[in-house]
């Protein structure tokens, strides 16, 4: 009788056992946990130029607009910052399960996300756009219904292209510079992806160039932000102040210039930002 | 705590991209087992044939094939070999299901490879004499081949020609790297969309479980029905 | 592919050691040794539960078997990724999580190697040592087992190169092993990805058809030894 019981109640114990394990976990302050274990770990894409990418192949370093990001937080707490390369799909697991204390991985705020983690202030607002080849004859998006459109598993692109596209057939691929491939050798017709990301592709292009074009229509207005564990109001503060004094000191703009003005590929002449908010529309 | 969600599973959109997900991953299995069935059996004979070339070429088949990983096939098949193509050819299959195809055709190269090895050792497990006398009734080699020999070795390679497809059944999921829209592609899908990874991941390791299953039961209902006889 | 070996050859070996973590074809090296490594004593310890005289060791494992047997690698992969987290309240990077799927799955595979291997033996083996008073775990430790592993030699190497193999699929958890590092090679050039691919390719190639080579003269001299003696 005893024994059935035991072994009845078995699977209790054991999701007792486990909640035990979580709530002890989640207790910790993870400022404290950072500034205890000397390493701020960030979430970096690494594929996804200028944002971080690697720029060297001598060095074999991940640099980056968000990385640079990545190292003043960590300068602000006085710990080592460590990059984390990631899959687009696996962003907000790795966050999760605590992986990485920090997304920084062209990560766009929505809604949806909300729910599952916290934003940092906006650290770039961007458009999502459809590049085509020329040769395909489509000049605005409506023309897309129904034919093949590449994107990036896991990613708002995705999502957005079912929204805003609902008849296309969607191919998906792991990371970004795979989808434009696939645009490159004509497996689809359209590649979206956010307009910075789209203007450096253009870029690479090289000649090639002249036979592609990006439509003029965004299908979403995209705000990217750091995403961070929820329930971490220390450390959602500190990573805040850090991005507030960018902004205030003009080191935000430097930054900017440093990764998209008119020496790089990005040819951008000025912000049309500003790090100030984290609401979005 | 998670709060394990079956509904999500049984009915909604998620539960009709799953669906599909299975059903291509079923399709994608039977197409390459239609194709490779036939190719590793040339593959076999060439093997053991007398004409030195066709065995060289069969080894070099086989051996290139099996010392590389599926995914650097798919990878290849995708990406890189439809790039040699001539221009109308090209714009001819992308504008297919040009996934699905790369996909099928890396999954054919590959279970060919293996299924060939284990065609030859069914037909080297009938005694030399067996062709030799063939030959000396004057048949040539592939009548006595397929007279005398491919009957006898029936029994002793349909075992693992279904162990094979096992292989098979399970070597579909990687075709979820170029983007086709399989079972595995179709869990990932539900899970970054719902973030229900529990349940995507539940369905479709039982999906893979109940197919498996019922191969492995094949083979042995024919081990059973059918032993082998020893000489 | 040589313009591309001069300009990548490094990131395709070593990653992006050492300003970052190791990684290319070293990274999967590494990941196969150990994976074997550490999957010989799951899959023994398997296979003596698969073998055991007691239902009670051998009905759940050979369960257990049957259901790693009924799954893809992938879907280890990712159980691993979104289970061992959780299960051991540590966290958990690709690596080990790579290396903790590898194990488990061809964990499950070697205990089949092994148990083909104890049960190749001729039974007299395990009833003269039992005769003479050893124990049974006694005449499997000292008598069954050394010489069923020697036999299974060759199957070992070829586990080996199905690891080398396997390895490939930590391309889709991001672990920056070669065949991710060709991806990324083949992302940054864009115009060359069938020769990468090609590259990839042969590479595994070299590794897995010299290791079948080896196992290959293994099988040899292991049969002219039993021969004589």
């Amino acid at each position: 009788m005893k024994k059935s019981n035991v072994v009845k109640f078995a699977p209790q114990f054991a999701a007792l056992a486990l909640l035990g394990c979580v709530s002890v976990h989640a207790m910790a302050d993870q400022l404290a946990d950072i500034k205890q274990k000397g390493e701020l770990v960030c979430g970096v894409l690494g594929t996804d130029e200028p944002f971080s990418f690697i720029k060297d192949q001598s060095s074999r370093e991940i640099v980056g607009y968000e990385v640079d990001l990545c190292n003043d937080v960590a300068k602000s707490i006085g710990v080592k910052p460590v990059l984390k390369q990631l899959a687009v799909a696996a962003r907000i697991p790795e966050l999760q399960q605590g992986r990485v204390d920090l997304l920084a991985a062209s990560l766009t705020h929505n809604h949806e996300r909300e729910a599952l983690i916290d934003f940092s202030l906006s650290t770039f607002i961007t458009g999502q756009k459809v590049m085509v080849k020329k040769s395909s004859g489509v000049n605005q998006l409506t023309s897309l219904a129904g034919k093949k459109v590449l994107t990036v598993k896991g990613s708002s692109m995705e999502q957005n292209t079912k929204k805003a596209l609902p008849t296309a057939e969607i191919v998906s691929f792991d990371n970004s510079p795979q989808a434009f491939l696939a645009l490159q050798q004509g497996k689809g017709i359209g590649y979206v992806n956010d307009e910075t990301s789209l203007l450096d592709n253009y870029s690479k292009l090289g000649a090639a160039a002249k036979d592609y074009t990006i439509l003029p229509q965004s299908i979403s207005t995209e705000h990217l932000a750091f995403g961070l564990k929820k329930g971490e109001p220390a450390f959602h503060d500190q990573i805040n102040k850090v991005l507030h004094n960018l902004e205030v000191s003009g080191e935000a703009d430097k930054l900017f210039m440093k990764w998209f003005g008119p020496s790089t590929n990005m040819h951008f002449q000025q912000r049309t930002f500003k790090i100030a908010t984290d609401k979005i529309d | 705590m998670y709060n394990f969600n079956l509904s999500v599973l049984l009915s909604g959109q998620y539960h009709d991209w799953l669906v599909a997900g299975l059903l291509l991953s079923i399709k994608l299995a039977l197409l390459t087992l239609i194709f490779s069935l036939p190719m590793a059996l040339l593959i076999a004979v060439l093997r053991l044939s007398p004409v030195s070339i066709f065995r060289a070429a069969a080894i070099a088949y086989v051996e290139s094939i099996r010392n590389v990983p599926l995914l650097a096939h798919m990878l290849f098949w995708y990406f890189g070999a439809p790039e040699i193509l001539p221009e109308p050819v090209k714009a001819w299959l992308y504008e297919r299901n040009v996934e699905a195809a790369s996909s099928v055709i890396a999954l054919v190269l590959y279970t060919s490879a293996y299924m060939a090895e284990d065609i030859r050792s069914g037909i080297r497990s009938i005694p030399k004499e067996q062709m030799e006398a063939g030959r000396a009734l004057g048949f040539g080699f592939l009548d006595t081949m397929r007279l005398v020999i491919l009957p006898q070795s029936l029994r002793l390679t349909i075992p693992p020609l279904i162990s094979q497809m096992l292989n098979l059944w399970k070597n579909t999921s990687i075709a979820m790297v170029i983007g086709v829209g399989e079972m595995m592609y179709q869990a990932q899908q539900v899970e970054s969309a719902s973030f229900r990874s529990y349940e995507a991941f539940s369905f479709a390791t039982a999906a893979y479980l109940s197919i498996s299953l019922l191969i492995t039961l094949l083979s042995s209902w024919y081990q059973q029905r059918y032993p082998v006889r020893s000489a | 592919m040589f313009d591309i070996l001069k300009n990548f050859g490094v990131f395709y070996l070593i990653g992006q050691y050492p300003h970052g973590p190791l990684g290319g074809l070293a990274l999967t090296l590494i990941l196969a040794a150990l994976a074997l490594l550490f999957a010989l004593p799951v899959g023994l310890l398997l296979a003596m539960c698969r073998i055991s005289p007691f239902p009670m060791l051998r009905l759940p494992v050979t369960g257990l078997i049957y259901v790693i047997r009924g799954t893809p690698l992938l879907m280890v992969i990712f159980w691993a990724y979104f289970l061992l987290p959780t299960l051991t309240g540590h966290k958990t990077d690709q690596f080990s999580t790579m290396l903790a799927a590898l194990v488990i799955f061809d964990g499950a595979y070697l205990s089949e190697i092994i148990r083909a291997g104890i049960e190749g033996l001729p039974r007299g083996q395990m009833e003269s040592a039992r005769s003479l008073g050893f124990s049974y775990l006694q005449s499997m430790v000292l008598v069954v087992l050394p010489q069923a592993l020697r036999n299974m030699l060759p199957s070992l190497v070829n586990q080996f190169i199905s690891s080398v193999k396997e390895t490939s699929l930590g391309y889709i958890i991001s672990l920056s092993e070669v065949s991710f590092v060709a991806g990324q090679i083949s992302t940054q050039l864009m115009t060359k990805p069938a020769e990468i691919y090609l590259l990839l390719g042969l590479t595994y190639f070299v590794m897995c058809f010299g290791l079948s080579r080896f196992a290959f003269w293994l099988e040899r001299q292991l049969a002219v030894r039993s021969v004589k003696v």
